[in-house]
């Protein structure tokens, strides 16, 4: 259960034996090399980019056939490199960009553990919403449209302003973007991220 | 940033206020270090905290939180006191000098040491090892700009900079390290209650231009909103939204706000967080769109809300921008997992059902190669338009060929170009920009000198003196067909300028003569716009030295501040300190990112730091019978109340309580964690700083004050 393995600040003064979020002997080295899940990523076909054939030698195996993928760490604004190592559309591996002109091969330990960002359990897995205070699975479809249908109802009988939107500084370029033009396009000047604060 | 992270291995001293690079920015450390140990350049920090870059650093000054804009003042004065001003490059490329002199005479050694705690003959010494080893890289991050004079120490920052000379150099600059990896590119992109993309504004001009862009009708776009009026007024910001939905402020539109899509953003990185988390209550919808749930998932307790699960950033691909304006493409690893989508999925489907997905889309069949193109085509203030997303990911697959001391290309295909083409990229033969401002290179190869914004001539108000803003004759960029400064260029196409000239024609026009389009003028120290026309210390809000504020009080009260009221001279409260004589403020630990709802839910990253703590001095922490270890609380002058864990470090000072923002899922004692969906609560919860950050707010820009409010603490 995650619960039990949650820690938190009111555990105050308990010993180290508490921490049981992860074995202790995996060594950083081995951390960078475990491979993912892969019973969490069924079936996802392989549409990424790829640029370069694996080479180290310690890569040879287990995953033959692997490639590998140029890409940019999303934790902070240094936009390290990160080379990601796909088998079978599943990220299996990361190492590090030794040629990458700014990280030059260096990794912090959040950039380290990018992997985890897809792997995690923690991860949201299906649109939800609370009924009578229990959370419920719903379709893309009925999220959508529930949504949709309450936001132009108070557009309707509020004015477009009634809505905030707050957008974000970890999406790209592209979607960045979007978010201004889709206030824009909503008809409101209520619209944020991040770099306010 | 002006220069890059790589470029800062150039520099001979670097100066960091209010920046901790080793747990922000941690992969930076190897350009600041290499500088450190190849030009024998010493690393100043400026901080409240002995922080890890000052374990780093080589000269560590402790500054009192809030004061660092009389420092600044200090540190100019005394450079100009001695004669050690760059006399040429301010007589040519820098306006209202004098009048910023006649202001930053009053900040002696003296004076700053009583405001900020710094020795007055610290305040000499780093003025001196500042002229000695120039050029010198000056770094700030939000310990510089989260107070509610945050828009003035930012300018002392600069002007600082200008004074010595140090702008427009390699080696030089002012090298804002941003926050989240890609903030510079949202900033840019302008999700801004203030602006359009690329920093256009909010006029009815700048709405066409963009229409234009985008090929909908103006009048259409009008339509949507409440009236024309409304198109060009700024909307409720980040740091404040909330007081639109509490209905406990006055607000100045006509609804209040009752819906709230929260797109991958956190929620417990605002201060005032018990205020947040009533408004969450309040929302009639809430949706939050984000790969984890976030604090506001738990944080409102009606059923008034969504969870939308979207991809992480290496299920989808598309362009950021990193702190050093170098666009890379992020390559998509793996398709979505789960029953996760991609942000434009989500996007698309949100549009298509709120009926204005034909207008919406009208250039953008392919995604997001189409959105790379269409936001270039607009983003010609910041030349976001020489990027085009073939030559972004040719930069991707050739990272390895750039050189790591120029960023610029050696050999292959993208040669002699320079390493994710910083913008400004002016069109798609140009290098981009690596050093802004730079005049020893032609704009056509990477050069700029300053910008022609603000009028040609200007008479100052405290002086009466008129000064040409241009740059002095014999400055300008080699190959300019004008040998000195010029206003920008309009009216190559009628009707236009280089803005808004969408066949580029003006912008290439002005390159081909050696020229850059937005002119080439003086960097200015007067701000005619801004409440303080010559930046100036303020007392904080909250202070601890209420004695100082008669001589630096904050300013008036300001109304319809981004659609609410802000208080500043009726929220200055002399005898606050009685009751919280401790001064709080709050950062960044490695291991965690912003609000902390990835980090925390991160396996790894849990282990290592699996505690919210604050950090307290051991001699007040003893006088007070704190034990290392131990819990303690700490209340703001709000009444909001957390309980934390002490941790002993020197740090801080005795007057210093200082608390990591990242935790979240307690909120005054009260675990949330049972109300995340099951199977999704981080590994770690953990109380929420900003829950006692202090009320306050920037006078220009709103951003929060969360770096020098006051606290009381207790033993709990």
């Amino acid at each position: 259960m995650a619960r039990s393995k949650m820690k938190t600040s009111s555990h105050a003064g308990t010993t180290s034996g508490s921490r049981v979020t992860l074995n202790p002997k995996v060594a950083r080295r081995s951390f960078l090399k475990l491979s993912a899940a892969t019973a969490a990523l069924t079936g996802v076909a392989m549409t990424a980019k790829m640029t370069t054939k694996a080479q180290a030698a310690d890569k040879k195996e287990p995953y033959p056939g692997s490639q590998t993928v140029r890409t940019i760490c999303t934790y902070c604004a240094v936009g390290c490199g990160i080379e990601a190592e796909v088998h079978n559309g599943v990220w299996v591996r990361q190492e590090i960009a030794a040629d990458h002109p700014v990280s030059y091969g260096g990794h912090c330990c959040k950039g380290a553990g990018a992997i985890d960002m897809v792997t995690s359990p923690k991860r949201l897995k299906n649109p939800m919403k609370k009924v009578n205070g229990k959370w419920t699975n719903l379709t893309w479809d009925q999220a959508i449209n529930e949504i949709g249908d309450k936001m132009l109802a108070m557009r309707e009988k509020d004015g477009p302003d009634s809505l905030m939107f707050l957008g974000s500084a970890k999406v790209s370029n592209e979607m960045a973007y979007q978010h201004r033009k889709f206030a824009a396009f909503w008809g409101s000047n209520n619209v944020d991220h991040q770099a306010r604060i | 940033m002006t220069n890059s992270l790589n470029d800062i291995r150039h520099a001979k001293s670097m100066i960091f206020i209010g920046s901790n690079a080793p747990e922000a920015h941690p992969i930076s450390m190897q350009h600041i270090l290499y500088a450190k140990e190849k030009n024998n350049a010493p690393i100043i920090v400026v901080d409240p905290r002995r922080t890890k870059l000052a374990a780093k650093g080589t000269d560590y000054v402790r500054i009192r939180p809030g004061t660092d804009a009389a420092f600044m003042l200090g540190l100019i004065n005394a450079i100009v006191t001695n004669g050690w001003e760059d006399k040429e490059f301010i007589r040519t490329r820098v306006s209202g000098y004098e009048e910023m002199v006649a202001v930053a005479k009053d900040y002696t050694p003296e004076e700053v040491e009583n405001i900020t705690g710094i020795p007055a003959s610290e305040t000499l010494r780093i003025a001196e090892l500042l002229a000695n080893n120039r050029p010198t890289s000056l770094t700030w991050c939000m310990g510089g700009t989260q107070h509610h004079i945050g828009s003035s120490i930012t300018r002392t920052f600069c002007i600082l900079q200008l004074v010595l000379g140090n702008m427009g150099k390699s080696g030089g600059g002012t090298n804002i390290f941003r926050g989240h990896d890609n903030v510079q590119g949202a900033t840019d992109m302008g999700i801004l209650a203030d602006t359009l993309p690329a920093y256009y504004g909010l006029a009815e001009g700048s709405w066409k231009h963009w229409c234009k862009v985008w090929d909908v009708d103006y009048e259409w776009i009008a339509g949507r909103f409440k009236s024309k009026e409304d198109m060009s007024k700024p909307g409720f910001t980040l740091a404040r939204w909330y007081e639109g939905v509490l209905g406990e402020e006055k607000i100045y539109q006509d609804t209040p706000i009752k819906a709230l899509v929260q797109w991958g953003c956190g929620s417990n990185s605002n201060s005032q967080y018990t205020r947040v988390k009533r408004a969450y209550d309040k929302l009639d919808l809430l949706v939050i769109v984000d790969p984890f749930p976030t604090m506001a998932a738990v944080a409102c307790e009606t059923d008034n809300v969504y969870l939308l699960p979207s991809a992480s950033q290496y299920e989808t691909s598309g362009s950021v921008s990193s702190t050093s304006r170098q666009i890379q493409w992020r390559n998509k690893v793996v398709d979505p997992v789960h029953n996760c989508k991609d942000d434009y999925q989500i996007m698309e489907l949100l549009v298509k059902k709120l009926g204005f997905a034909e207008p919406f889309y009208k250039n953008i069949k392919q995604l997001p190669e189409d959105i790379t193109r269409e936001l270039g085509k607009g983003s010609l203030t910041i030349g976001y338009n020489g990027q085009t997303p073939e030559r972004i990911k040719l930069h991707m697959e050739n990272w390895h060929t750039f050189d790591v001391d120029t960023l610029q290309a050696i050999g292959g295909p993208c040669d002699g170009e320079y390493y994710g083409l910083p913008w400004p990229c002016w069109t798609e033969e140009h290098p981009g920009t690596p050093i802004l401002y730079d005049v020893s290179k032609s704009v056509a190869k990477g050069g700029l000198p300053f910008r022609n914004r603000f009028g040609d001539e200007m008479k100052y108000e405290a002086s009466g003196r008129v000064e040409n803003q241009l740059a002095a004759k014999g400055v300008c960029n080699p190959g300019s067909e004008v040998e000195g400064g010029y206003s920008e260029f309009k009216d190559v196409v009628p009707g236009t300028n280089w803005k808004t000239d969408l066949s580029q024609k003006t912008i290439k026009d002005a390159i081909a003569r050696g020229m850059a389009p937005f002119g080439n003028a003086r960097a200015r120290c007067v701000v005619w716009n801004f409440p303080d026309q010559v930046p100036i210390h303020r007392e904080p809000l909250h202070t601890p030295r209420p004695d100082l504020i008669a001589k630096y009080p904050t300013f008036k009260d300001k109304p319809d501040h981004f659609r609410v009221d802000t208080r500043f001279e009726s929220e200055q409260k002399p005898d606050l300190v009685k009751e919280f004589p401790y001064v709080i403020t709050t950062g960044r630990m490695v291991e965690h990112m912003g609000a902390g709802a990835e980090t925390r839910s991160n396996q790894y990253l849990a282990e290592l730091q699996p505690e919210m703590y604050a950090e307290i001095n051991p001699r007040l922490a003893n006088d007070l019978g704190i034990r290392d270890g131990s819990m303690m609380t700490v209340e703001s002058p709000e009444g909001a109340k957390i309980t934390v864990k002490a941790f002993h470090t020197e740090r801080v000072d005795e007057k210093t309580i200082f608390l990591p923002y990242h935790f979240a899922g307690i909120l005054q004692g009260k675990s949330y964690a049972d109300k995340y969906p099951e199977g999704t609560a981080p590994y770690v919860v953990g109380e929420v700083g900003n829950a006692v950050t202090n009320y306050g707010y920037d006078i220009i820009t709103q951003i929060q004050a969360t770096k020098d409010g006051l606290c009381k603490i207790a033993k709990a």
